[in-house]
């Protein structure tokens, strides 16, 4: 007890200004560390995040678009979807809310935030019509090809219900398509969509991946999906927190030229460097609105056929192909039709990608070189800047003789 | 026994000695040091991991535009090549560039006018030349070789981009590439339609 007593006699001054200092120098330490190491511990993860969003988003649009112009490779008019009509249109196609026709999204003015392309995945699903249309008819009635898979309930040649598909001919003309009910024995199936022609016999159906990528940006619900809508049965987001999706397209600047020793009847193709054939001289399609001898993208005088386009940029290189020149006509199939589109857009060769993705709103400041949309991080440790990247596409399909 | 536990406890009792204290605070710091240094080293990982996807991304995107050049037949079927394309700028122009003509030996390993361009923090191109402008953040440099079987007709396109730093002797050997570079090698043909 006394021992215990003798023990307690306390710290001196000198003893108890040495523990504070430690203390001191101990927890400014451990503070100095902490407080950047606490932003580090914020952001880090979001950064990981933002860029896996960023890959996916570049990976997703770069395997999908390069596929664009996949021809069908059975039955009737093989090869690339460019020897018939343009498989990359710069803008939505059949948004939802637009009704079929679609151009700009409501209350836009440019549509470089979508793109819309087709291709014909590798799929038995690869007809042709059997009869002429009467008129523009719900109904397909199509040929037993060869290639076509066994007939089974509820499936005829590939096709059944909900099946995405295309229908295109000779002319230009093209209709995108959902099946809605197949009839096997009797060789119909029916869709749901209002055609914009009669398609004549020959025409070919075929499985299509249609695909529609564009940007949605609503700012006051915070709103920045990448969102991909499939052209008929769902429209859904892709990556979140996408600020910018900018599509540009290049293109072959030369006139198209009808491929010398290459009959305009022979049944496979190519007949001319791009786009869909004419008409034999002086044969007409009584269903379009051109004369003897003329589509789109060729119209007659003096006897030959010379193509509408002109060369661009003295014909040499790839030139950039704007909103304004793929907007202006001519139209093709023609101007009258529902499923319209420039011509100019059969020269695409090559579309540059520019994305940007940004962090959640709580790491972002304000708005300037670092952010495209103000954010509501007040402190520099807590901001994770967005990024940004450009890329080219050069469909395959599209550059077969390049 | 029960005392002499008490007061053997109660001897231990009297504090921890300066040096001990001492002892004590540098494990601490030097854990806290380790510990402040995977923070860092996790936003370093973070910033290769971008590098690298940038560097990946840059690189197929020249190859894309190498790939869309002319390179082809004709409509009487004589081969055209586009030799004039000057793809280090953007947009494109027709002329002023080396387009698929094939390059010098060894412009993977050194800035080669026509084939190196410098791109910028967000993907954007700041055009060639052999000295990367000021806010250079990659460099992107090509070769297009013939192939020694067919070289009329058949290319052999690489690609490698890094980041605007001093490679040292990775420049020296063929195709050594370093941790978050990319260096992309494809084929190309003509092929008639």
């Amino acid at each position: 007890m006394t021992m215990r007593l003798r023990s307690e006699s306390g710290f001196s001054l000198p003893e108890m200004l040495i523990a504070a200092a430690i203390m001191v120098t101990v927890i400014g330490g451990v503070f100095t560390v902490m407080n950047p190491a606490q932003g580090t511990y914020r952001t880090q993860p979001e950064v990981t995040d933002l860029q896996q969003r960023l890959r996916i988003a570049s990976d997703m649009l770069g395997k999908d678009i390069v596929m664009a112009g996949g021809g069908v490779y059975a039955g009737g008019m093989t090869g690339a979807l460019s020897n018939y009509f343009a498989p990359v249109m710069p803008h939505r196609l059949n948004d939802p809310s637009e009704g079929v026709y679609f151009r700009l999204a409501q209350g836009a003015t440019d549509a470089s935030d979508s793109i819309s392309f087709f291709y014909v995945p590798s799929t038995g699903a690869q007809t042709t019509i059997r009869e002429d249309m009467p008129q523009p008819s719900s109904e397909l009635k199509v040929d037993p090809q060869a290639n076509c898979p066994p007939a089974k309930t509820e499936q005829l040649c590939g096709f059944y219900d909900g099946l995405q598909a295309i229908i295109f001919d000779e002319t230009g003309a093209w209709d995108p398509i959902t099946v809605t009910q197949v009839q096997p024995a009797a060789l119909h199936m029916q869709h749901k969509n209002p055609l914009s022609k009669s398609y004549q016999k020959g025409a070919v159906v075929a499985m299509a991946a249609t695909r529609t990528y564009y940007l949605q940006t609503d700012v006051a619900t915070n709103t920045f999906q990448l969102r991909l809508f499939d052209g008929g049965l769902s429209d859904l987001p892709v990556v979140d927190n996408v600020n910018k999706l900018e599509f540009e397209y290049y293109g072959d600047p030369q006139a198209p030229v009808l491929l010398p020793n290459k009959s305009l009847t022979d049944p496979i193709g190519p007949w001319t460097t791009y786009g869909p054939k004419p008409p034999p001289l002086g044969v007409d399609n009584t269903k379009d609105t051109w004369a003897a001898g003329e589509n789109c993208l060729y119209s007659v005088q003096g006897g030959q056929h010379v193509p509408r386009l002109t060369d661009l940029a003295g014909g040499v290189g790839q030139v950039r192909l704007t909103q304004a020149m793929l907007t202006d006509g001519p139209w093709c199939p023609d101007a009258t039709s529902m499923w319209r589109y420039d011509a100019d857009l059969l020269r695409l060769r090559r579309v540059r990608i520019k994305l940007r993705v940004q962090a959640p709103t709580e790491l972002r400041g304000p708005a300037g070189t670092l952010f495209r949309h103000a954010g509501t991080s007040s402190a520099g440790q807590h901001y994770v800047p967005d990024q940004e990247v450009a890329f080219d596409i050069t469909p395959r399909n599209l550059n077969l003789g390049r | 026994m029960g005392l002499a536990k008490s007061r053997s406890s109660a001897s231990s009792a009297s504090g921890f000695s300066l040096i001990e204290v001492l002892i004590a605070t540098l494990l601490l710091a030097t854990a806290l040091t380790t510990l402040a240094q995977m923070f860092a080293l996790s936003t370093h990982t973070n910033m290769n991991a971008r590098n690298t996807t940038y560097t990946a991304v840059l690189a197929q995107q020249k190859l894309e535009e190498l790939r869309s050049l002319t390179w082809g037949f004709d409509t009487q079927g004589l081969p055209i090549s586009d030799t004039s394309s000057n793809t280090a700028v953007s947009p494109e122009t027709p002329n002023g560039g080396t387009g698929l003509a094939p390059s010098p030996g060894g412009s993977l390993g050194a800035n080669t006018d026509g084939y190196v361009d410098y791109i910028g923090a967000t993907g954007d191109k700041l055009g060639g030349g052999a000295v990367p402008p000021a806010n250079t953040v990659y460099v992107r440099r090509w070769s297009v070789e013939p192939l020694p079987s067919n070289p009329n007709n058949t290319l052999i396109l690489q690609v490698l981009v890094f980041r605007n730093r001093d490679r040292g002797t990775a420049n020296d050997g063929a195709g050594r590439v370093m941790p978050d570079e990319a260096r992309l090698v494809t084929v190309k043909t003509r092929k008639s339609q």
